[in-house]
């Protein structure tokens, strides 16, 4: 057996055996069970190694081949398979509690699957294609059965297929760079392929519009998961081109164009969220911003500028489930989740607006939630270069403080007439705890995740020395 | 270990109570556990006496290439002064509340776990601790708020404060990195002059001192315990990080405007406390001028001096908010207190008014009348009938309630005569003979003059002007306009044709940066 194949190809098809099942507490079940054996075999089985249980005795082989192309898993890849399986768990596990298990086990788990496969594609170039096909399983996930598809889906389709063939386009070139290395024009162009490839493929400003619209349009939980699997791996994946192309790598201006980049996600991010009054738009800025730090952390460069980006996963991903599991309760309430009808929620839902201020103010960075840690260390890493490049920054993060401070405003508002009451059901009130709790702790003990991502600088040859 | 003691009694005792409430709700009594609690509590701290300075760390957070402090707490001069005024707070709350209508064994745990919290801030080592501890206690005060607040107009006064206090803790952080920006790792040891400042206006920004802002109009319910133990110990987690801020690190053009600043906040606060109704009506003037005054004192170069008038804050308003069933004969008891405003020779603000090496003496002329405003202030407040009448309760409640302020009293007068290291002198005697000249006058007409005139409204032109609804109402008109301006960018963004839009846009962001990049 290989690696790939019981990473990629079981899970799509158990992923296809899900979606005939009606039972939705059946599907979750599994799709939880079978995502946590997933994630604990690529904890604790090596791979390339021959193991022997008794008289029985098997290798994981790392590699496997697929219409002319490998798909390679290596040792160094399974603390990235521990960590996407492992989140995946926390979102199909939280699914049933808020009625979305059903399409987002069985879908959710096909598209992490094709998303492991993009990244062990190779040439890696292939990636693009398996994102693009990642992206079209994700079609009937973010849209109902029967309902047209709204404009953000449209939009995130237009987009995300746009980045592929620039990508594609990309590698074309640079297999005439490795030919003819000092042909500059032949650098250039590829570099801006590159550039405009995954400017598409991370919703940078301007192409970012899709993030908010579909936070409006689907329900937020899903879209919740989208964003955080697809910029996840695709920033992988752009780590796997720095990886790769020494020219890129040494490129001159490669660490001030990342900084552009990542302030103006940051920026436009952060002053865009304190000007929405729809909750779920302001978790879609909060994501663009959120991917403008990975790039941040990415033009420090180093050791520290990666161990910061593996930083940022695990509470990215914390408060990102939480702030979409609180959100999708709310939606039950207040379907249109502006912030005209909000008022006085706090009320009503507790935790639930708990879970949502505070996975804000922790994407946001507040001391003492989960999100501070790396955020701090980003904001000293960029201060040490540059203060005027922390300031706009800082800029941004305000702008997303400010629409926490706004959506506070707006739960506490209203009748105070109404007695405090929790109309959560028990399973959303257990895990919305535990979503507080996390986000407390990781505040406090952010070593308690390391062991989590530092292996994972290890994938990368060059970018990991 | 003797710096956590105090905490883990008070920690437990708080755990006990909270699982005291759902395991047995009939239990009769929760008091005792209290009360026991604080009193340990209050013993403990003293051990620190032992060995000072002591500090304890936690793990260090890892990678520790990217994380250079570790959360660290500190006992020394500085934390423990606080630390005794805030456990001594505690203490008195529980004690005292035999005689008011608050038996609720939650509002003890909350005032303990509350507590337990400020001598954490107090006692951080370092900013990281500071704005770990901060944020825990601005988002417990948050809830705390929200769920005692009778209207929407508190409310949105409630999350203007907390607003105010994180735009506080970001100052720190900010400050932090412009040290970094200069290679220099901050601590409260190495504070570099361009980053003393930013220190200081952020417990400015939270006392609502820098600028002069008051988000509360009114008080809430959470009236003489848990709410003064609320507005003190938050007060008091702020103040602290103003002692730690070294004289040399505030060399900045900024001060003698800073000093108007906190002089203006002073005053204001001073007179609307003399002329508020009674002393719960005036706490949030009584937190605002007692942070002027320790803000003023920071400023003139005198950290030291700012931990009297923090200390102050907490015991000689505690001792006031508290007294809440009087009686002719215990009159003495708040009195006492008054002791400790006014800065006379080993009073606890016998330093304060002394000026570092950078600052004029005549820097502190303007706080002068500030300070007899308080005091004569608390000398009218304490004059007052009282909510109820010690007479009509039970005996043993006539023996606890007095304990419980006396300990309040006591306290002010053990600290400045052996508190910290500015504790215990003579102080500028010729500031305070004025000061306290200037009390007697303003006493004298607040018992005559003020008692015909109305009571300052909540609602009155400076308090309108104070409370910044200008600013609000400014910043309200800017956000209308950039909301405008993101309304239409994001509406071309997403409209029909924003797939061009963003094409176009992405072609002139382009053409900017090859423009700059040449």
């Amino acid at each position: 057996m290989s690696a790939p194949v019981l990473w990629i190809f079981l899970p799509l098809l158990v992923a296809g055996c899900l979606l005939l099942v009606r039972n939705r507490k059946v599907i979750a079940l599994v799709a939880c069970i079978f995502t946590l054996l997933l994630t604990l075999a690529a904890w604790l089985l090596p791979i390339d190694t021959v193991m022997t249980i008794g008289s029985w005795s098997f290798k994981l082989s790392s590699s496997f081949e697929i219409l002319g192309r490998h798909l390679v898993l290596g040792s160094n890849d399974r603390t990235l398979l521990v960590l996407v399986y492992g989140s995946a768990i926390a979102w199909f596990a939280a699914a049933p509690a808020i009625k979305a298990a059903r399409r987002l086990s069985s879908l959710g788990l096909a598209i992490t699957a094709l998303l492991v496969a993009a990244l062990a594609v190779e040439p890696f170039l292939y990636a693009a294609l398996l994102i693009e096909m990642a992206v079209l399983l994700s079609i009937p996930l973010l849209s109902a059965p029967g309902e047209k598809p709204g404009r953000g889906l449209i939009r995130f389709l237009i987009f995300q297929t746009l980045g592929m063939p620039f990508i594609l386009f990309s590698g074309w070139l640079l297999a005439g760079i490795e030919a003819n290395p000092g042909d500059l024009g032949l650098v250039q162009q590829a570099a801006i392929l590159i550039g405009l490839g995954f400017s598409f493929l991370l919703a940078v400003f301007p192409f970012s519009s899709w993030i908010p619209l579909l936070m409006e349009e689907a329900s937020p939980y899903t879209v919740g998961f989208i964003l955080w699997m697809f910029p996840t791996v695709v920033l992988f994946f752009g780590l796997g081109f720095l990886d790769h192309y020494t020219w890129l790598r040494d490129a001159p201006a490669l660490g001030s164009i990342l900084t552009t980049v990542g302030i103006l996600m940051v920026v436009s991010g952060g002053l865009l969220a304190a000007f929405q009054r729809h909750l779920g738009r302001i978790l879609g800025y909060a994501v663009i911003m959120e991917t403008g730090f990975s790039i941040l952390t990415i033009s420090l460069g180093g050791t520290v500028g990666l161990n910061i980006f593996f930083m940022l996963l695990v509470p990215r991903s914390l408060s990102l489930a939480v702030w979409a599991f609180a959100l999708t309760i709310l939606k039950e309430d207040s379907p249109t989740l502006m912030l005209g009808d909000i008022k006085g929620l706090g009320r009503a839902w507790p935790f639930a607006t708990c879970g949502l201020v505070l996975a804000n103010l922790a994407l946001a960075g507040m001391p003492l939630l989960a999100g501070f840690p790396p955020h701090q260390a980003i904001w000293e890493g960029l201060a040490s270069n540059s203060l005027p490049v922390v300031s706009w920054v800082l800029l941004g993060t305000s702008g997303l403080i400010f629409s926490a401070i706004r959506v506070i405003l707006a739960f506490a508002s209203g009748s105070t007439a109404a007695n405090w009451e929790s109309r959560e059901t028990g399973a959303q009130r257990v895990l919305l705890t535990i979503g507080f709790l996390a986000l407390l702790l990781l505040g406090l003990f952010p070593q308690w995740v390391v062991p989590l991502w530092t292996n994972l600088p290890a994938i990368f040859t060059h970018l990991g020395q | 270990m003797l710096i956590l003691l105090p905490i883990l009694f008070m920690l437990i005792t708080a755990l006990t109570l909270v699982i005291l409430r759902f395991v047995r709700p009939n239990f009769k009594y929760p008091w005792m556990i209290a009360a026991g609690g604080s009193v340990l509590a209050l013993i403990s701290i003293f051990l620190w006496q032992i060995r000072l300075p002591q500090s304890i760390s936690m793990a260090p957070w890892q990678p520790v290439n990217l994380f250079f402090f570790a959360p660290t707490w500190l006992a020394d001069g500085i934390s423990w002064p606080y630390a005794l005024s805030m456990i001594a707070l505690a203490a008195a709350v529980i004690w005292t509340s035999v005689v008011r209508a608050e038996s609720s064994p939650s509002a003890w745990a909350a005032t303990l776990l509350l507590t337990a919290l400020g001598i954490l801030a107090v006692g951080a080592e370092n900013p990281l601790t500071l704005v770990l501890v901060w944020s825990a206690i601005d988002l417990a005060e948050l809830v705390a708020m929200l769920r005692s607040t009778e209207g929407e107009e508190q409310n949105q006064g409630v999350v203007i404060a907390f607003a105010a206090r994180l735009a506080g803790t970001g100052l720190v952080l900010w400050a932090n990195l412009v040290s970094t920006a200069g290679g220099i790792l901050m601590s409260f040891r190495a504070t570099p002059a361009s980053a003393g400042i930013y220190l200081l206006i952020a417990a400015g920004l939270r006392l609502g001192v820098l600028p002069l802002h008051l988000p509360y109009r009114k008080e809430n319910v959470l009236r003489r315990g848990f709410g003064t133990t609320l507005r003190l110990v938050s007060a008091a987690a702020s103040l602290s990080l103003l002692a730690r801020i070294p004289a040399s690190a505030l060399k900045s053009s900024l001060v003698p405007f800073l000093l108007v600043l906190a002089a203006v906040a002073a005053l204001y606060a001073g007179w609307m406390w003399l002329r508020a109704s009674d002393e719960i009506l005036g706490r949030p003037f009584w937190v605002l001028g007692m942070a002027s005054l320790s803000v003023a004192a920071s400023l003139n170069g005198n950290p030291s001096g700012s931990i009297g008038w923090g200390v102050m804050l907490i015991l000689g308003g505690g001792l006031l908010f508290l007294f809440s069933a009087r009686q002719r004969n215990i009159t003495w008891l708040p009195l006492l207190g008054l002791w400790g405003l006014s800065t006379l020779p080993f009073s606890p603000t016998a330093s304060a008014w002394q000026t570092g090496n950078q600052t004029f003496w005549l820097a502190v002329i303007p706080f002068l009348p500030a300070q007899g405003l308080f005091m004569a202030g608390f000398i009218r407040h304490a004059l007052h009938p009282g909510e109820t009448s010690l007479e009509s309760q039970e005996r043993w409640t006539k023996v606890l309630y007095p304990t419980g302020l006396f300990m309040l009293a006591a306290m002010a007068i053990l600290l400045g005569i052996w508190g910290w290291e500015g504790a215990g002198n003579l102080g500028q005697w010729w500031a305070a003979v004025i000061a306290n000249v200037l009390a007697a006058g303003f006493t004298a007409l607040a018992l005559t003059v003020l008692v015909r005139l109305k009571p300052a409204s909540s609602s009155s032109q400076w308090t309108r002007l104070f409370r910044l609804e200008w600013v609000y109402k400014t910043m309200t008109v800017f956000y209308d306009f950039f909301y405008r301006i993101a309304g239409l960018l994001t509406s071309s963004l997403e409209g029909e044709g924003g797939l061009l839009w963003s094409l176009l846009l992405l072609a002139l962001i382009l053409s900017v940066l090859s423009t700059q990049g040449r």
